[in-house]
């Protein structure tokens, strides 16, 4: 079931150029040049119920707008944004309580007291019952494992148990959908697989919907079976995550370690060289060629050590990108 | 239905008012020097405020009707009304940097009115204690020594008007800060606020006539802290009795339809 539906979304922002130094700002003082940025041109898809999808792009692409479109904080300068029966711009609060939206590099919670309390604040807001509240509290705390930290002030927390904290306030109210900018910005790698595994077992829990953005391939990788890019405000790929690949030309990683130097020449007949590391030489191939060229190498070769990977996730994502760029 | 609905509501909002006010007296708790520092700070300024008083009395001047006990009282209102507005000024200040920063965002999505949300979530106890302890000091006082009558109709209409000045205060001082959604700094607009503000701080019998029409009927500021005081004394006519209710009314739907217009133009921060 379709849950979330966004037909030629569209926003544009008017800005003011302005030339560096004082002079720049005085004649700003009188004389202002107005630019129209379109930050979102014409954005479609749609996301099933309990679907957790990745909205990936670079800095600057349109991602946290659409979101904020999405989620009623900004008005479209056109097209259409269905969310389960609701417009969210018209920002209704029955439509307010189905979502929740967390942000990396915003917080909620109040900075000098201590997490719980803006918990008990957000249950008031969303009106949610006693009972209801202590148990969704205790519940999560115990998965995010902030249980000793319910009565430190968050200005006390780490950056990553406050993320850990704004998620937990964002689901005291169990919304049905979840939209999430760059929950593990700036967090280290432990921090990050436990926000990964939390959400991976919330979805699975609640089958609560999830849009995220993250610039982290892991969080995506290890979330989003879809994956939905936009570069310059479009959309450049709305598809299966493991797509990504045969799209950019179904290449394979092999990664041959000789017990001589081997001679770069000598492997570029099977094959891209893309990097040598001493012994060690990174090879690109095409997938259909595969067991052909590696059982040459074997055979003509004195390989040592040999193994084979997919081409990194980033790399076909950035040559999405660059393609998009150059066309 | 209607009505059921309306008080339910009502008694979420008072109810989410009521955390608020706590939520800031703890924060503020937190840092016990910038708490007692505040509560000094309005001390001070109170007292520059009582310094008029007492010049007004060693000097025994009479200002048209009022004698230094009227004066006494007026100033005293102006004392507890700057007690009240300073509750919830720091929203207002804090509302350009909202803009500027984004911060809104994460308030819009909340399923209660965002301007309840964003204009009286923090409220500030030190200078509202100061300011209004004073005010009523000063007005018990002033009334006392003044003669006026102490019955039913002159107490529950004093208190009335203050309701209304408070709820005009809000309105007509909110909607210079809603600027800041259109030119995003605010600091200019806010300090011409304060000094409108200023112009309570004697009755407005002192300023000319034009003076006085202007600040009862086009920025009514005479109404917030006279009229409380004009009533009691029995000089209030019923027209004026009107405009004293009808003011906050109006303005009160003005600001909300300038904050509606304002969020719309909201256009969010990057992040």
């Amino acid at each position: 079931m379709e849950i979330i539906k966004v037909e030629h979304l569209k926003k544009e922002f008017t800005y003011y150029k302005k030339a560096g130094g004082l002079k720049g700002s005085f004649q700003n003082l009188f004389h202002r040049e107005a630019l129209v940025k379109e930050a979102v041109k014409d954005v479609s898809f749609s996301v099933e119920k309990g679907e957790i999808i990745g909205l990936l792009g670079p800095n600057g692409a349109g991602k946290t707008t659409t979101l904020k479109m999405l989620s009623g904080i900004l008005y479209p300068t056109a097209g259409n944004v269905d969310i389960d029966g609701f417009v969210p711009w018209e920002r209704k609060n029955e439509f307010k309580r189905r979502f929740s939206i967390v942000m990396g590099q915003k917080n909620q919670l109040w900075w000098d007291l201590p997490a719980c309390d803006s918990f008990y604040l957000n249950k008031c807001i969303y009106d949610v019952d006693d009972m209801e509240y202590k148990k969704t509290v205790e519940e999560l705390a115990e998965l995010l494992d902030v249980k000793d930290l319910m009565n430190v002030q968050v200005r006390r927390l780490s950056l990553g148990e406050r993320m850990k904290m704004e998620i937990l306030a964002a689901l005291i109210h169990k919304p049905e959908i979840l939209f999430l900018d760059e929950p593990t910005i700036g967090l280290d790698i432990i921090s990050q697989q436990k926000i990964r595994d939390f959400l991976h077992f919330y979805n699975e829990q609640k089958k609560t919907t999830i849009i995220l953005t993250s610039h982290y391939m892991r969080d995506i990788e290890a979330l989003c079976s879809r994956a939905v890019i936009i570069n310059q405000g479009q959309l450049v790929y709305d598809g299966q995550l493991e797509d990504i690949n045969h799209l950019m030309g179904d290449k394979k990683l092999l990664t041959i370690k000789c017990n001589a130097n081997a001679d770069p020449e000598l492997l570029s007949a099977y094959g891209k060289v893309r990097e040598i590391k001493g012994s060690e030489v990174v090879l690109e191939v095409s997938k259909g060629k595969l067991k052909e060229t590696a059982s040459g190498i074997l055979a003509n070769l004195p390989v040592e050590d040999f193994n084979v990977t997919e081409v990194p996730l980033e790399e076909s994502i950035a040559l999405i990108f660059q393609k998009e760029v150059a066309s | 239905m209607r009505v059921n609905h309306f008080l339910k509501e009502m008694k979420r909002y008072l109810r989410l008012f009521g955390v608020f006010a706590k939520f800031s007296l703890m924060s503020q708790l937190e840092y016990r020097a910038n708490f007692v520092a505040g509560v000094a700070v309005e001390l001070g300024w109170m007292l520059i405020k009582l310094i008029y008083v007492a010049v007004v009395y060693r000097a025994g001047v009479n200002i048209g009707i009022l004698t230094p006990d009227h004066i006494m009282l007026f100033v005293g209102i102006y004392v507890m009304m700057t007690g009240f507005y300073m509750f919830y000024y720091p929203n207002f200040v804090s509302l350009s940097s909202l803009v500027r920063e984004g911060g809104l965002d994460l308030h819009i999505v909340k399923p209660v009115s965002l301007q309840f949300l964003v204009t009286l979530r923090q409220l500030d106890f030190g200078m509202f204690l100061a300011d209004f302890v004073a005010g009523v000091i000063m007005i018990v006082l002033g009334w006392q020594r003044a003669g006026l009558p102490v019955n039913f109709v002159s107490v529950v209409g004093f208190i009335f008007l203050i309701i209304c000045a408070n709820l005009l205060t809000y309105s007509m001082f909110l909607i210079p800060h809603l600027l800041c959604f259109w030119i995003v700094s605010t600091k200019g607009v806010a300090d011409l606020t304060a000094a409108l503000w200023d112009f309570n701080n004697m009755p407005q019998l002192i300023y000319g006539k034009w003076m006085q029409r202007i600040g009862t009927f086009i920025l009514p500021v005479f109404v917030i802290t006279n009229f409380p005081g004009l009533f009691v004394m029995g000089e209030l006519s019923a027209g004026m009795m009107v405009w004293a209710v009808a003011a906050p009314v109006l303005f009160f739907f003005i600001a909300r339809a300038v904050w509606k217009c304002a969020v719309r133009n909201y256009s969010s921060a990057s992040s």
